[in-house]
């Protein structure tokens, strides 16, 4: 399976990490493939990821995180992979967990698949407090509007099959993309599951979502869910 | 009477700015076109004000004025939502755009390397 599975790594401004996490995953034994979209950086990101074996695409500004994931599936669509990962670059995700969250598309039970720190056994790492407690709304949220039960709905750590990745290149959600992600699957009648993973805290940096953003985070993605509820359409056919 | 012939200058003057723009091609027909139509309804209604405070009293306005800048807040703020359709429209097209560059100068890197565009590395 070596040349189907692509590792989709998102990196603005990750020059202290970047090289470390591909390298992981290059030496945790999966035969895959590494991307690293370089969304915009204005440090050494690119270089440093051109140190590594790794695919590197650079966005030429800074698109936000759903724009350079989408990227990564127009690669993967384009280059003809069977199987997209979804990786942090900032060291929070386990490329060991990388074998146990492709195995169900493997196996045929699932087109997506979530890495989650809220099953059991549970990740040593999981968040600070307010964050857990807006990551169970939006679980408690999503599974109200949708039959689909995701524990970590903000989980960036997800597989994708080859349809999932031809939808995603179409269209995939821009702003704060996870957990509006799960309702456009959903609506395309992806099957999702989830699988327990861990996850660290990030190794160097500041997270993309910051304390003065979260209230901002909490109010854009329920509009954004509730909003998606209302689209019926499907409007692209992979 | 000078302020009909105030009101009728200043209409006049609007749509004269947006032809003028549209025939430099500053604005396109596309954008222009609403702007025209304000333009011409404003002339229209500078010099049939008569007509315009008909309207305003059937719909039950104790002032004129106050039926105006009804009018003239709503056509805004049509306006601008249209404005804002545009604006993520070109945002799209953008975000696409530089997808489409980004994986284009991957695959144009690649063959300079001389190193095929579908040899793997892994």
């Amino acid at each position: 399976m070596k040349d189907n599975i692509l590792v989709i790594i998102p990196a603005y401004n990750e020059e202290f990490n970047i090289r470390r996490t591909v390298e992981s995953i290059f030496s945790c034994g999966i035969l895959a493939d590494i991307l690293v979209i370089d969304d915009g950086s204005i440090d050494n990101t690119v270089e440093e990821a051109k140190k590594t074996r790794a695919f590197v695409v650079s966005l030429p500004f800074n698109l936000g995180i759903g724009g350079a994931v989408q990227m990564g599936f127009i690669f993967a669509r384009r280059r003809g992979y069977d199987i997209a990962v979804q990786f942090d670059g900032d060291g929070q995700h386990d490329s060991s967990y990388i074998d146990k969250l492709i195995s169900p598309i493997l196996n045929g039970e699932a087109d997506m698949v979530i890495g989650s720190r809220f099953l059991p056994p549970y990740s040593e790492y999981r968040s600070s407090f307010f964050r857990r407690i807006g990551i169970h709304f939006f679980s408690w949220l999503i599974s109200l509007l949708t039959d689909c039960n995701v524990t970590d709905p903000t989980s960036g750590f997800r597989a994708y099959s080859r349809n999932v990745i031809n939808l995603f290149s179409e269209y995939y959600p821009n702003d704060f993309p996870e957990p509006e992600a799960i309702m456009v699957a959903r609506r395309y009648k992806v099957r999702i599951k989830e699988v327990p993973v861990e996850m660290h805290r990030r190794a160097a940096g500041n997270s993309s979502i910051r304390y003065m953003r979260t209230l901002y985070y909490m109010i854009k993605v329920t509009f954004a869910i509730l909003l998606d509820k209302l689209k019926n359409r499907r409007i692209f056919m992979p | 009477m000078n302020i009909k012939l105030l009101g009728i200058t200043l209409a006049v003057a609007i749509l004269c700015i947006v032809v003028e723009l549209t025939r430099r091609e500053k604005l396109t027909f596309k954008y222009a076109a609403i702007w025209l139509m304000v333009s011409f309804a404003a002339v229209f209604f500078a010099v049939f004000d008569e007509l315009l405070f008909k309207i305003a009293y059937a719909f039950g306005f104790k002032l004129p004025s106050n039926f105006i800048f009804f009018v003239l807040m709503t056509a805004f703020v049509f306006i601008t939502l249209l404005m804002t359709i545009f604006l993520c429209q070109q945002n799209r097209r953008n975000d696409k755009m530089a997808q489409r560059l980004a994986m284009l100068e991957f695959e144009l890197e690649e063959l300079r390397k001389g190193s095929g565009s579908d040899e793997k590395i892994a």
